[in-house]
């Protein structure tokens, strides 16, 4: 029949590309060796071998980092739950035609994103500190997430304009008003647009959170330090750090790819 | 229809953008039941009227009630009036993330807190009177331009409007896929719908209108029934425009 429909431009998917982070495989991509199953595999490969050439200096090692892997891992995952409500929160009131609240959120952001993060994260901790007695684990979730919060918000901001207006006409014709429109309408396409951006940001806040090694907190990379400090083996440790990392960075990276995967069974035949 | 309250009443309505006039003092009232079909050459302002009825486009002057409400006032209930006004795009607008079915019943469950089941089963009739009740579960993505664009009428017609208004339907599609969209909206017409189109189908507002209107430059030159259109057109803009159009 007239299956031959032009092809839509409004429904051709949008790709926003950012390049901190980590880049996520295409989910479409049918090969088996990939950059990221050599990634993937080299480190394990090399993580082993050193291991089993070497066990008297890597095993203490790689029995000494998990404790650290844990304390990562919370501080990425609090940090991460706090930041996608915000940075959709954020995003919204750039978009805000009621121009306090839009100011007062560009502000926001522009005074984040003029500050680096460790700078803001000694900042956040001692200014706490001095009102009130915080742990140094959640002085370093407050950071992160003020920091992410500004930058998430920028995706969401894309994602949302990205939308045609028609959508957004179409919705209010039907008689729903501004907030169900963009709750129904509008937001679960966007996320769908974002989502590798969001997943980037994701993997760009795992990688620093090995800066709040700095706030005494006992992560990963502090871990390792502590260690070295003591063994002396200071590029065996890091050695192991640096793999660590990127095992964890490739495996975010796969599943971000997988979720943009599910999430985008309605834009092809 | 003499006796009848006219449904759309617009008086003296204005737009401007800068200097330029979208809309320039038009008056125009829609009566229950009747189709009026609005042509005229690209940018005469012919969709700014369609949209500034359910006010998807605000006017500068002039009034404009539907069913009675004022659309312009301020403390417009303005989402309740637009439930009652059906409106098919150019450009089908269809939620690609929802499966036709949900498209049809979104609105419905939502605004009307109607149930799911009941929904649905509406919207399985409305799919069936379009004849494209086979695809009610697949994604907009996957069906043609002319299927999409039926599909949006259904949609429109899921919350049982009053009034259907259409901005240039068949205009993003080709020939043969636009008979199937004209058809569902002669057969929209043969049941009674109050129904506003604007278009350049001649052979659609000859079998349907009961008035047609042209506008040029933001106003309305000339109101009439088809038979007056097509054999003694008076103003010269529409005497040329008839000419090149047939």
């Amino acid at each position: 029949m007239d299956n031959a429909a032009m092809p839509d431009p409004e429904n051709v998917p949008v790709r926003i590309e950012v390049t901190d982070g980590a880049s996520i495989p295409d989910p479409k991509d049918p090969r088996i060796i990939t950059a990221w199953s050599i990634s993937l595999f080299g480190a394990i490969l090399t993580l082993v071998l050193l291991c089993f050439c070497i066990p008297d200096r890597y095993v203490p090692i790689v029995k000494k980092l998990p404790e650290g892997i844990w304390i990562t891992f919370q501080v990425t995952v609090f940090s991460i739950i706090f930041t996608i409500p915000l940075g959709c929160m954020v995003g919204l009131g750039r978009l805000s035609r009621f121009r306090p609240l839009n100011l007062l959120v560009s502000t926001y952001v522009e005074v984040i994103r003029g500050i680096p993060l460790l700078v803001q994260l000694f900042y956040i901790y001692y200014g706490m500190s001095k009102l009130l007695n915080v742990p140094a684990k959640v002085a370093a979730v407050v950071s992160l997430t003020f920091c992410y919060g500004a930058y998430m918000g920028e995706v969401f901001r894309a994602g949302i304009s990205a939308i045609p207006k028609g959508q957004t006409e179409a919705a209010r014709s039907l008689g729903f008003n501004r907030v169900q429109t963009m709750w129904y309408i509008i937001l679960p396409q966007a996320w769908r647009t974002i989502l590798p951006p969001v997943g980037n940001e994701c993997i760009a806040l795992l990688k620093d959170t090995s800066l709040i090694s700095i706030l005494a907190v006992p992560d990963l990379l502090r871990v390792a330090r502590e260690h070295a400090s003591t063994s002396f083996h200071y590029f065996e440790t890091y050695t192991v750090v640096a793999i660590f990392f990127l095992i964890i960075t490739l495996i975010l990276s796969k599943c971000v790819s997988i979720m943009e995967l599910r999430l985008s069974h309605y834009d092809r035949r | 229809m003499t006796v009848a309250k006219p449904i759309i009443s617009m008086r003296g309505v204005s737009k401007f953008f800068g200097q330029m006039a979208a809309l320039n003092n038009v008056s125009l009232d829609v009566y229950p039941g009747e189709k009026v079909v609005i042509i005229g050459p690209s940018g005469s302002g012919k969709s700014t009227l369609l949209r500034s009825i359910n006010r998807l486009e605000s006017v500068d002057y002039g009034s404009i009630f539907v069913d009675g409400y004022d659309v312009r006032a301020e403390n417009a209930k303005i989402n309740a009036i637009r439930e009652e006004l059906g409106m098919v795009f150019q450009s089908f607008n269809l939620f690609p993330h929802m499966t036709v079915l949900r498209n049809l019943t979104l609105a419905p469950v939502k605004l009307r807190k109607t149930p799911k089941a009941e929904a649905d089963a509406q919207a399985m009739k409305l799919l069936s009177k379009v004849d494209i009740r086979d695809k009610a579960h697949m994604y907009p993505a996957m069906l043609s331009g002319g299927q999409q664009q039926r599909v949006a009428i259904a949609r429109a017609l899921a919350m049982n409007p009053k009034i259907m208004l259409f901005d240039e339907p068949t205009s993003a599609l080709d020939p043969e896929t636009t008979g199937e969209v004209l058809d569902v909206m002669v057969t929209l017409a043969k049941e009674g719908m109050t129904m506003v189109v604007v278009t350049h189908e001649m052979g659609f507002a000859r079998e349907v209108a009961d008035r047609m209107v042209f506008m040029d430059q933001g106003e309305i030159l000339e109101e009439g029934t088809p038979g007056h259109f097509f054999t003694s057109p008076q103003h010269p803009r529409l005497k040329k425009f008839m000419q090149q159009i047939l």
